[in-house]
């Protein structure tokens, strides 16, 4: 359920955790991020940082400029002025990702993972059996098919946990059980309704079934796009993973290599919660087939 | 000026305070010195601001070579430090000649010490910071822990460097030497999850903190947990275990329930997951995390907000140059 007012949790001396709601839904992100947007925009003296996540946010605070008190109040005022998450409108840049589908990388990190630890059903085998579809080329048209939402980053500095944001690509996955030792830097995966970027060569349990040349993630540093951070995403970004050959992989990789891959981002854009919502409501149920 | 790596001791790395914040929501972790109690005074001691970039040395600590003339302080854990094989007081500013070595060794009282140079280490910062966050390899000396060899550049030293200041015996933090630790928490963010009898057993139990501890996270060996009817019965995205939520937020301190296991998050641990954290560990009782060891006791007590935010206060009142005399 979506609570009718947030809780506002302490965590220690200078953390709140305001919980929206208990359940898995867009919506109380969308809030979460309208928070932190607020935040933002309202400076609060002694609000150091927030991490918005998927039904919560957490705020850090200096608690010898404001107290829990006063800052609890603050952020119901700023809640209030939200108004519903219909009114929401977010920041929200639309990232477009080269990626190869079902490639040679994770094909062979997946036979390592059988060859050395457990059998199982190949990843995008399982992604095609588990989510009742016709073959892999189904799978690759329906993931490539739409916009991911990054809801939150974390596990790893900048690794985003994305969400479909069109209803009829939504796919579900268990994680490996063990968990993978290693995932090639670049690889596509899925867990629970997830799906991520592994931002450099990384244990792991999602499923995997792609890979991307392109770095989300870079310690020299050398990219504009990346904002002065070390790491790409941002909350409430948006992704889009296009399909390409292992030779354009190729290239792009050495682009990368050589500082001259200019990444492909689309900044003008608004994502209004309203517009999304209509247009969810206005869909039949049921796969893109 | 600069100092040389002769040995590296264990772990040992580049830390300021407070660390890293404002990246929190990319994932980012504040890192920045577990005891930061002794990191502030092993710094005032040799007149730089309390958050300048040192040295944590853990369980053993490194060999140096000062190239030229360097004020140093060592606070924190004993690990009997010598300068040219002569003992150096702890809690001492103390002045090294052109090519004297301070050598450490293991940590015969506390865990963790802090070297302070005057002037503080000058590696680059990254994401405004000069912390170490050995997982993902930034911050400090390339990333990572100190090696031989490495020459780690100091600035230049302030006006009020000198030798001979003394931290007053009462503003040091007491190491226990009974192997037992009153650490407070705070409940929430996720303490409704727990039952009474829950909450009952776990601020009754001698917790012991686990080998598998480090600056990501420390772990406690103890009784099972019980949990409240919103732990038992909820929606399958939370999870199938009792201490499955759906993925949120962590407070740095959080003791994050991991299955049944109670793992305190510190200074490099996760931003976010999905566990709950029944209660929290406030910042001002952090050093003793830092100065505990494996195979040691832990026994919780709850205080408020107010009382966690007052012994912040309290310790940075304390983190002060009236702390030093001479």
């Amino acid at each position: 359920m979506i609570y009718p007012e947030p809780r506002f949790l302490p965590g220690g001396d200078r953390y709140i955790l305001v919980e929206f709601g208990n359940e898995m839904n867009l919506e109380l992100n969308f809030l979460a991020q309208g928070l932190a947007a607020a935040i933002a925009e309202a400076r609060i003296k002694g609000v150091i940082e927030t991490a918005p996540c998927f039904a919560s946010m957490l705020v850090h605070y200096e608690p010898e400029l404001i107290g829990f008190d006063d800052l609890t109040t603050e952020l119901s005022r700023l809640v209030a002025g939200l108004g519903p998450s219909d009114a929401l409108e977010l920041e929200s840049r639309l990232w477009y990702f080269p990626a190869v589908y079902l490639d040679p990388w994770t094909r062979a990190c997946v036979d390592d993972y059988i060859a050395k630890i457990a059998p199982k059903t190949p990843d995008w085998d399982l992604m095609v059996e588990l989510n009742g579809l016709r073959d892999t080329d189904h799978f690759v048209r329906l993931h490539s098919g739409t916009e991911y939402w990054v809801a939150s980053l974390g596990f790893w500095p900048g690794l985003p946990f994305m969400m479909a944001l069109d209803p009829r690509a939504k796919m579900t996955a268990p994680k490996y059980n063990p968990p993978r030792t290693w995932t090639p830097a670049g690889a596509i995966g899925l867990g629970g309704a997830s799906t991520s970027i592994y931002p450099e060569a990384l244990p792991g349990g999602y499923q995997i079934f792609a890979r991307t040349p392109v770095p989300i993630w870079d310690r020299t540093q050398r990219f504009a796009a990346f904002d002065g951070s070390i790491c790409l995403f941002k909350p409430g970004d948006r992704v889009r993973f296009v399909p390409c050959s292992v030779e354009e992989f190729e290239t792009i990789e050495r682009e990368v290599a050589d500082g001259t891959y200019e990444y492909n981002m689309v900044g003008y854009g608004k994502f209004s919660v309203s517009l999304y919502n209509k247009w969810t409501a206005s869909l039949n149920a049921g796969r893109v087939s | 000026m600069s100092f040389e790596v002769i040995k590296p001791g264990l772990e040992t790395s580049v830390q300021d305070w407070p660390g890293r914040y404002g990246y929190w929501n990319q994932g980012f972790p504040p890192s920045g010195p577990m005891d930061s109690w002794s990191f502030r005074l092993a710094n005032l001691l040799v007149g730089n601001p309390v958050g300048a970039a040192a040295l944590e040395c853990q369980y053993m600590g490194p060999t140096l070579r000062f190239d030229r003339e360097t004020l140093f302080a060592v606070t924190g854990a004993d690990m009997q430090p010598t300068l040219d094989g002569v003992p150096v007081p702890l809690w001492e500013s103390v002045l090294a000649q052109p090519g004297q070595v301070l050598a450490m060794a293991f940590a015969k009282l506390g865990t963790r010490a802090y070297i302070a140079l005057a002037g503080g280490i000058e590696v680059a910062p990254w994401l405004g910071s000069r912390a170490t966050f050995h997982k993902a390899g930034i911050g400090g000396m390339e990333g990572k822990a100190i090696k031989a060899g490495q020459t780690v550049p100091v600035g230049a030293a302030p006006a009020a460097a000198k030798p001979g200041r003394q931290v007053k015996p009462e503003a040091r933090p007491v190491i226990a030497t009974d192997r037992r630790w009153e650490i407070e928490v705070v409940a929430g963010p996720n303490d409704d999850w727990i039952d009474a009898a829950g909450h009952e057993r776990f601020l009754s139990t001698d917790w012991k903190l686990s080998g598998k501890s480090d600056r990501t996270g420390f772990r406690l060996d103890g009784p099972e947990w019980s949990f409240t009817e919103k732990a038992k019965n909820k929606a399958p995205e939370h999870g199938s275990l009792p201490s499955n939520i759906i993925d949120q937020g962590y407070p740095l301190g959080a003791i994050n329930l991991a299955g049944q296991t109670p793992i305190i998050l510190v200074n490099d641990g996760p931003s976010m997951g999905g566990f709950i954290n029944p209660y929290t560990v406030p910042q001002a009782a952090f050093w003793k995390l830092g100065q505990s060891k494996p195979g040691e006791f832990y026994r919780f007590k709850a205080v408020s907000v107010t009382e966690a935010q007052s012994m912040a206060r309290a310790l940075s009142a304390i983190c002060t140059d009236t702390a030093i005399t001479g």
